[in-house]
């Protein structure tokens, strides 16, 4: 806290101890031709080796011109040079500011933090047990959904399967006896599936959708090839929540 | 007394399938109705003053046009649109041709084909229209909206009037001017869920007039300078509509084109709606559809206006 206190003195100090509009002015005029090209050490970097002093000299940092921090001290000067140890020389030593700094208020802080915290609820879950909020758009495991009087919606028109950017769907349809088109393969392959969603937004019946469950790893490779068997027993497991979760929002146009 | 406990227990289960409906329904008319009522209330209302032999074709319609507009809402890009597009220009070609895909709008919608005569040129010319407008979402000009609208909301009540058989210039010139003012409301109304989605539905042409700059409305919503002036000169344009449709028909809509023309009552309440919050389209109560809503469309039925 001191510490903090003695350098808002001195930076106070110092632009008291500069008259405003004339020192600021000349030092602002300085740091503009500073910044002109050829007095930068590049223009110069032809020049003879034996210049280098001068022109290490002549580095300034702007800010701290402006402020008037360093008024003319160099900034890659030698810092065992007198005046730059000079400074410190008087005042309090590092280790007594290390010492209010970091042990007394850097505990105290710390301690309050701890203390704080043992009064909150904990911020873990239990994971298997209870689970975090899901966003209604989550995108998880595949499902086919059914009609409720049990027919299955798919219609086979392959639109999931041509949008499909990882080209993980497979399907192959033929007509039924009552004349409608179905699947009689539909595949995806879950290690191939990116989880864009562009399936359930192509399907026009919505009978594809991505589901909230995101718990569905194996153990083996082949248990992720899913087939339409095991699609249309997701979507008869979740269809509750897929229905509530699908059309949350009204006409518009 | 055996037979009437019998007959009490079908209707509890017939009632206890029927709560179970809740996820959709088995056959398609039920389907178009249950779309129908989830997603345009309005319209679900006035199915009510339709014939009961019509009112399957009535649903199967609103639904067609539902779904259509709900496409862009669904979707992230817009080819997948264009893929939905292309699949009911498909369905809509083969209802022409007696074999509708297994859709339950499409099955609804030849079984109402098999009813009235529709005309395939009103279907292609919405489908078309939403399509172009999965590319294009914003309009320049008011007359490019007011075609727009013409194209959907007007086409659709074309096929209404086609529907009940009422071949009638007059009748299909109001239902024009009542479409435009239909889709004005209803993009009035959406104003906030499309400034939430980074559009801006009112034309370019009166935003820019009254010095509204788009960004803003998407950022700060109601606060911004001009933009009740804006959402005035557009309900302006809705109501002109309207009151073009009501001349129109002043000696009163004859009663049997009445149930396409109860859609101007929903329009009518919107817009008197706006007019009480002074045209400020972020009010929560120009959201709410109005309690009183059923009354007025019951009201306007039997008085014959809308």
């Amino acid at each position: 806290m001191s510490f903090a206190r003695q350098a808002l003195q001195v930076g106070l100090s110092s632009r008291i101890r500069l008259s405003p509009t004339l020192a600021s002015a000349a030092i602002r005029s300085a740091v503009a031709q500073r910044r002109l090209l050829h007095s930068t050490r590049c223009a110069h970097a032809s020049l003879p080796k034996d210049d280098t002093e001068h022109y290490t000299e002549s580095l300034h940092s702007d800010m701290k011109l402006l402020h008037g921090r360093y008024q003319e001290t160099p900034l890659y000067a030698d810092l065992n040079s007198k005046e730059y140890v000079q400074k410190f020389k008087s005042g309090e030593r590092a280790l007594d500011k290390a010492v209010h700094l970091f042990f007394l208020t850097e505990i105290m802080r710390g301690m309050w933090i701890v203390i704080e915290n043992f009064f909150r609820p904990p911020y873990t879950i239990m994971y298997p047990f209870e689970k975090g909020p899901l966003s209604p758009r989550f995108r998880g495991e595949h499902a086919l959904r059914r009609y409720p009087s049990g027919e299955e919606r798919c219609i086979a028109c392959k639109l999931c399967e041509a949008i499909c950017p990882a080209q993980a769907i497979t399907i192959e349809s033929e007509p039924r006896l009552d004349g409608s088109r179905r699947t009689t393969k539909y595949d995806i392959d879950m290690t191939k599936c990116i989880y864009c969603g562009f399936c359930q937004e192509a399907c026009p019946v919505d009978a594809i959708v991505e589901t909230q469950n995101q718990e569905f790893s194996t153990e083996t490779r082949e248990e992720l090839l899913y087939n339409k068997e095991k699609l249309l027993a997701n979507g008869d497991r979740a269809e509750a929540e897929i229905a509530a979760n699908l059309h949350a929002d009204h006409v518009y146009r | 007394m055996f037979a009437r406990k019998f007959q009490c227990t079908t209707t509890s289960l017939f009632r206890a399938r029927n709560t179970f409906r809740t996820f959709g329904t088995t056959s398609p008319e039920e389907y178009c109705r249950d779309f129908v009522q989830k997603h345009d209330y309005e319209a679900y209302l006035i199915a009510q003053f339709w014939p009961r032999e019509l009112r399957g074709g009535y649903f199967a319609l609103k639904a067609f046009s539902t779904e259509l507009a709900m496409i862009q809402d669904n979707i992230s890009n817009a080819t997948i649109g264009k893929m939905r597009m292309q699949f009911w220009k498909d369905a809509v070609k083969a209802i022409g041709t007696g074999n509708p895909p297994r859709h339950p709008i499409a099955q609804a919608l030849y079984q109402a084909s098999l009813q009235a005569n529709l005309p395939t040129y009103h279907f292609k010319r919405i489908i078309d229209a939403r399509d172009a407008e999965l590319q294009v979402p914003v309009h320049l000009t008011v007359d490019s909206l007011t075609a727009h609208s013409e194209s959907t909301s007007s086409s659709l009540l074309y096929l209404l009037l086609s529907l009940l058989s009422l071949p009638s210039s007059t009748l299909s010139h109001a239902a024009s001017h009542l479409g435009a003012a239909q889709t004005f409301t209803t993009l009035i109304r959406a104003l906030p869920f499309h400034a939430k989605n980074r559009r801006m539905v009112i034309p370019s042409e009166i935003t820019a007039k009254h010095g509204v700059v788009q960004e803003d409305v998407f950022r700060s919503g109601p606060a911004v300078q001009g933009i009740d002036d804006a959402v005035y000169e557009f309900a302006t344009l809705a109501n002109d509509h309207l009151d073009t449709a009501r001349n129109m028909l002043k000696e009163g809509v004859p009663q049997a084109a009445m149930p396409v023309f109860l859609a101007g009552v929903p329009v009518s309440s919107i817009l008197k709606q706006l007019e009480k919050v002074n045209f400020d389209a972020f009010d929560s109560r120009v959201q709410i559809r109005d309690w009183k809503l059923p009354w007025m469309i019951w009201k306007g039925y039997y008085r014959r206006a809308f």
